[in-house]
């Protein structure tokens, strides 16, 4: 019905989603990513409406990395600009099993109410 | 959503500056840096595409130039509340006495102090690599060696500008670009060079650099001779102290008698050396507030010529 409602809703939903799905991604990543590759894989996933603009998920990256859940470095580019390449670290790694386990729980419980297997 | 859709990365990145307008320079400059990857890759990734049709795609997958800017400006906030030195409790009381002596509780205020040290070796690093460099450039000029010299020189001094930006915001916490400009799209020597001398950036910043030798002199001496004069102040009392209980000064440490304030130990009473003494420590707390407006300062002034203004 109402699309700007609807948008507001995603946001506050994204808040705390992107960081968990980026955690995630880069936790299940064999090599370092950066910006541009985590942005395309999510958008692979995501196919049709995306749930979040990929030029939010830099601004996380950088939060997550400043609060030592990743770490990253530089790499020169011959298309652009130098690129910042992300690994998780093991403090990441545990705050995302952390997180993990609330999403879930979360999940779970809102499904209760909307799947009406609760009543 | 902006005026008209971006056609070119150039475009894309002026509409985001203005989304930005009014923010921190330093944050206007990594958001850009940030928008540049993307774009520039994403250009990369479909040769068969011009830039205006790629860009026309990019309302859509990385989003307009405000729904970026507002992320930014929505995470940078949470994440200075966060990283948000507390300002230590002395300094919200009203007592002036607290006040003036909460100084010592400040990191900011012992970090200031050890840059103003710094500056005077980092002063003239700077000012040697930029006389160097541009006298060096003049002379090349004439050589087949002389643009790359000049290209490399000012490259050089743009990686400095961005390292003296991380050390102050370590220093004095004020925010600081964490990614360097981007020189653009790979292009002509000439060109590159027109666009070095066109900015006014390049200029301001070997003026910084040229200026840091002068200021690094000052802020060296001023705190050199400040913690000297306050901590031989300071020392006095307890120097008296220890001759009284028996320590003789003459025969064990020092050849000759010692002097504090312009008289010899052996002349002071207990009430000068006192008196010394406080007016050392009232020395060295000036000298930390000193430093911590100095390092405030300083960090305001790298910041207008370092880092470009957001407009």
């Amino acid at each position: 019905m109402d699309d700007s409602q609807a948008r507001k809703f995603q946001k506050d939903l994204n808040a705390g989603l992107v960081a968990l799905v980026l955690l995630a991604v880069l936790d299940r990543s064999p090599e370092d990513l950066y910006g541009y590759e985590i942005a395309k894989r999510l958008q692979r996933v995501n196919q049709g409406e995306a749930l979040f603009k990929e030029g939010t998920i830099y601004p996380v990256l950088r939060t997550l990395a400043a609060g030592g859940l990743l770490t990253s470095r530089v790499v020169p580019s011959y298309s652009g600009p130098p690129r910042r390449y992300y690994r998780i670290t093991d403090e990441g790694r545990s705050l995302l099993a952390q997180w993990s386990g609330i999403w879930r729980q979360t999940r779970d419980f809102v499904d209760r109410f909307i799947e009406g297997t609760d009543s | 959503m902006s005026a008209h859709a971006a056609r070119s990365i150039d475009d894309y990145l002026r509409q985001l500056r203005t989304a930005l307008e009014g923010q921190d320079p330093a944050l206007i400059q990594d958001a850009l840096y940030d928008a540049e990857e993307y774009l520039r890759a994403e250009v990369a990734a479909h040769p068969e595409k011009s830039e205006a049709d790629v860009l026309e795609l990019i309302a859509s997958t990385y989003g307009v130039p405000e729904e970026v800017a507002a992320a930014y400006r929505d995470t940078e906030a949470k994440v200075k509340a966060a990283l948000k030195t507390p300002v230590p409790a002395a300094a919200a009381g009203a007592s002036g006495w607290k006040r003036f002596f909460g100084v010592y509780l400040d990191p900011r205020a012992y970090t200031s102090v050890f840059y103003m040290l710094l500056a005077l070796a980092t002063g003239i690093l700077y000012f040697t690599i930029v006389v160097t460099g541009l006298s060096l450039s003049f002379g090349f000029a004439i050589l087949i060696i002389g643009i790359p010299f000049f290209l490399a020189f000012i490259g050089i001094t743009r990686v400095i500008a961005l390292g003296e930006g991380r050390l102050l915001e370590a220093v004095t916490g004020e925010r600081m670009p964490r990614r360097p400009v981007h020189p653009g799209p790979p292009a002509g020597w000439l060109k590159r060079i027109g666009e070095m001398l066109t900015d006014v950036r390049t200029w301001t910043t070997l003026l910084y650099m040229l200026l840091m030798l002068p200021l690094g002199i000052v802020y060296f001496t001023l705190t050199v001779t400040g913690l000297a004069i306050g901590l031989a102040f300071t020392a006095a009392p307890f120097l008296v102290l220890a001759r009284w209980l028996g320590w003789d000064a003459d025969a064990t440490v020092f050849s000759d008698d010692v002097h504090i304030g312009g008289f010899a130990l052996s002349e002071h009473s207990m009430i000068s050396a006192l008196i010394l003494g406080i007016l050392g420590v009232l020395i060295v707390t000036l000298l930390m507030h000193a430093a911590r407006g100095i390092g405030r300062g300083h960090a305001h002034l790298a910041k207008a010529l370092l880092v470009v203004p957001g407009a």
